[in-house]
């Protein structure tokens, strides 16, 4: 199974590797010096590949984004606004204050630059009571049509922070030749990114969709869906201010919009997250590292207690490591992992047994790679990563969406199997949406209730 | 844009009025302007304290930079050739103040689960980097070596940054003799966290400086990778070390190739030096490469000449 030593990358020819090559059921000889571009049955070469790859995944270096007139100058105008008051616990001046928006902003210090002309006002108020009126008017209008974009752009601004934030979000899972996506699928696709894109434009992220078509590519290098790896370091080059970057599998559902990544995650790490697996250890890794040779923080078990060392920040499920939805860090740690995450002669000795490929991977690096664990956070899996009852096991409480827990997000994993996504995903928004139903809706759901105690007669007949 | 100018009226506002607001508005903003410069000293000298107290650790003083890391297999050798070799870079070692790390092979034969000796080196560099855990420099020299120019400070020779800048091979391939991997042609000595030498055959760690952090540790720690320990490359941990330098990039980046006289010059018994390799009078070190495993050579005698040639050297002293 294994050769006297790796073969060094060259020309013409890709990683080969004897092991494998009988049972993949490609037998011809190599035909990789014979012409550099041909991507023969036994593997695409290597400079193609990348040649390829550079091409295929390449970005134009100027942004084809915020191109139009108004969402420059929209940038423009937000860089020298001054510091808006995004949370106010009492609305400042009597203003209808939208419920949506007001009290679940990030908690910002208090300032009064929301009126900055007050004296001022109060003489024009003498001479000019109807200017006044018409002043406040068009400012109760103006509020009233554009807070929210306000407050959206400011946050997407330099200022908000919610640059720092990039999703992931895959998408168009085995589309291409493989399987011809059914109008379920479609449907599936279109509504989850749709919440995600709702999600990010309310918080000033960006949403970064990637395309998991499969290509030619990783089905002959055996690596197919290691492309997550690929587009994780994609995405970084793309965003260069992101700090964070969020890895969502196309079947989630963002429950809560008003959850900002900061006041539920970032703003309290210490807090939410374990660095010590013992505390929940599905998969019975032995930890901390024992070896006499190790260095102190090596061999701790929760590496230095810094948060600010967590480079990657994951949850785990029922059967260990979950990488439907997880976050890195930008950072040379980061560089290290995506780069060892994919090794050939690690791949060609596992990939029998590593049935779901990278989480497999990554959970084989953490037990056996020290430099790995000391940057490692979990959460609690309800934090971002909640499953449907029943998705993995019994009835553990905490695994599981809980209905009036308002957890975060809801991750349908497994749906492929024998579970219907698009029925689920319906589930969830519905049930999302009525959580997060307007004051409007509540009052008027409230009196509807309330009729129905006083008529249950009449409702019914209804 | 319609207070562009002052309306007319403004002009016969009444003078006294508004300066007498003025000045009282005046020692106002003064207070406030030097209350706020205060609060804002005050705040950015307890953050720069915060900031230094948690920025940048303290160097113990006496902290040797340099440490040079030796695998010792008792079981294998004589004590009196394990004795000549610890004397040779002793004497090394006190000349310059730097510090010697002995490890035993057999603290490690545990975590080897049954992969080659050779692989010892690993685990030991990761306890050297543990127990010395502010030293900047980790020299690991194979055992079969000996330091034939004592005289020369490891800094000099080989880290400081004009000397390193001047030694780096850039772009030639990481593996020779034609692995279409090459290093890097923009390497600068501040990027390079480990220098090392290729001879005829691989790049050969049995003689290399590694600068201690996170790179270090991650490079140790995916070296000693259990899946690589039994992929049974024929060359052990050089193979692998080969492989890792290859497929990886985040490690590429980081390497230094320097001319193998530098710090790996081979014995002219030993096969395999590369080109210009083979030791020459008045070089740094000379390593009898291979002397172990070939069954037909005998580490210790090929040692005697020059350990005596050594000691003779350091007695004229």
């Amino acid at each position: 199974m294994s050769m006297s030593r790796s073969p060094s990358p060259h020309p013409g020819a890709g990683w080969s590797s004897p092991g494998l090559t009988p049972g993949s059921g490609t037998s011809t000889p190599r035909s990789g010096y014979l012409s550099p571009n041909h991507l023969g049955a036994n593997g695409i070469s290597w400079a193609t590949a990348k040649a390829k790859s550079d091409e295929v995944r390449g970005y134009p270096s100027f942004s084809t984004r915020n191109n139009g007139f108004f969402s420059r100058s929209k940038r423009q105008i937000s860089a020298t606004l001054p510091r808006f008051r995004l949370n106010t616990g009492s609305s400042p001046n009597g203003y209808y204050v939208d419920k949506d928006e007001y009290g679940r902003g990030p908690k910002s210090g208090s300032g009064r630059s929301w009126l900055p002309f007050g004296g001022f006002g109060r003489s024009m108020f003498r001479r000019k009571r109807s200017r006044l009126l018409l002043l406040l008017i068009t400012l109760g209008i103006g509020y009233l049509w554009f807070w929210s974009v306000i407050v959206e752009t400011y946050r997407r601004s330099s200022f908000g922070g919610g640059r720092k934030f990039v999703i992931i979000l895959q998408s168009n899972i085995e589309g291409g030749v493989m399987e011809w996506k059914g109008a379920r699928e479609w449907a599936i696709e279109r509504n989850s990114i749709r919440n995600k894109q709702q999600y990010a434009k309310r918080w000033g992220y960006e949403v970064e969709l990637v395309n998991m078509l499969a290509k030619k590519r990783y089905s002959h290098e055996w690596r197919e869906s290691w492309e997550k790896v690929d587009l994780i370091r994609e995405t970084m080059r793309k965003y260069p201010e992101a700090e964070w970057f969020w890895w969502l599998d196309l079947n989630t559902w963002v429950m809560e919009e008003s959850y900002s990544l900061q006041e539920h995650i970032f703003n309290r790490l210490e807090d939410i997250t374990y660095r010590d697996i013992n505390f929940y250890n599905p998969l019975n890794i032995s930890h901390p590292l024992t070896e006499g040779y190790l260095d102190e923080i090596s061999r701790s078990p929760a590496g230095d207690e810094h948060p600010s060392s967590i480079q990657l920040l994951l949850t785990q499920d029922c059967g260990g490591f979950n990488l439907g939805s997880f976050f890195v860090h930008r950072s040379l740690w980061t560089d290290r992992l995506l780069d060892a995450w994919w090794d050939p002669v690690m791949y060609e000795q596992k990939h029998m047994e590593w049935e779901h490929k990278e989480q497999d991977a990554l959970e084989y690096l953490y037990v056996s790679q020290p430099w790995i664990r000391s940057s490692v956070g979990f959460m609690p899996q309800r934090y971002v990563n909640s499953f449907p009852p029943g998705a993995c096991g019994d009835d553990d409480p905490d695994v599981h969406y809980k209905e009036g827990g308002r957890d975060f997000l809801v991750n349908m994993a497994g749906c492929n199997y024998g579970r219907d996504c698009w029925t689920e995903m319906v589930e969830y928004r519905e049930y999302s949406k009525w959580l997060n139903r307007s004051w409007w809706e509540r009052t008027r759901g409230g009196l509807s209730g309330w009729y129905e105690k006083l008529a249950p007669g009449k409702q019914k007949q209804q | 844009m319609q207070f562009a100018l002052p309306p007319r009226r403004n002009l016969h506002a009444p003078y006294p009025n508004s300066s007498r607001l003025s000045f009282q508005r005046r020692r106002q903003l003064k207070a406030v302007a030097i209350l706020g410069f205060t609060l804002l000293a005050v705040f950015f000298l307890l953050s720069q304290i915060l900031y230094s107290s948690t920025g940048t650790s303290a160097v113990p003083a006496g902290t040797p930079s340099i440490v040079l890391v030796t695998v010792l297999d008792r079981a294998l050798w004589s004590d009196n050739y394990i004795q000549k070799i610890i004397k040779n870079r002793e004497d090394y070692a006190k000349r310059h103040g730097y510090t010697n790390f002995f490890a035993n092979w057999s603290d490690y034969e545990p975590s080897l689960e049954g992969s080659p000796r050779s692989w010892g080196m690993v685990p030991a560099m990761r306890h050297a980097m543990a127990s010395h855990p502010y030293s900047k420099y980790f020299f690991y020299l194979d055992t079969h070596a000996l330091i034939m120019n004592p005289s020369q400070p490891l800094e000099s020779h080989l880290l400081d940054k004009n000397r390193l800048e001047s030694l780096i091979q850039k772009d030639v391939s990481v593996v020779p003799p034609d692995s279409i991997i090459k290093t890097f042609s923009h390497l600068q000595p501040e990027d390079i966290d480990l220098i090392i030498t290729t001879d005829n055959e691989d790049m050969n760690p049995g003689s290399f400086v590694l600068k201690q952090g996170e790179f270090s540790r991650f490079l140790l720690d995916v070296w000693f990778d259990p899946l690589y320990r039994n992929y049974n490359f024929a060359k052990a941990e050089t193979h692998a070390l080969d492989h890792i330098v290859q497929w990886h990039p985040t490690v590429l980046s980081r390497l230094a190739l320097v001319p193998q006289r530098i710090i790996n010059a081979y014995s002219k018994e030993s096969n395999g030096a590369g080109k210009d390799g083979s030791y020459k009078e008045g070089d740094f070190i000379i390593r009898f490469f291979g002397c172990d495993s070939d069954p037909k050579r005998n580490c210790e005698k090929e040692l005697d000449p020059y350990y005596n040639l050594w000691a003779k050297k350091l007695k004229n002293e």
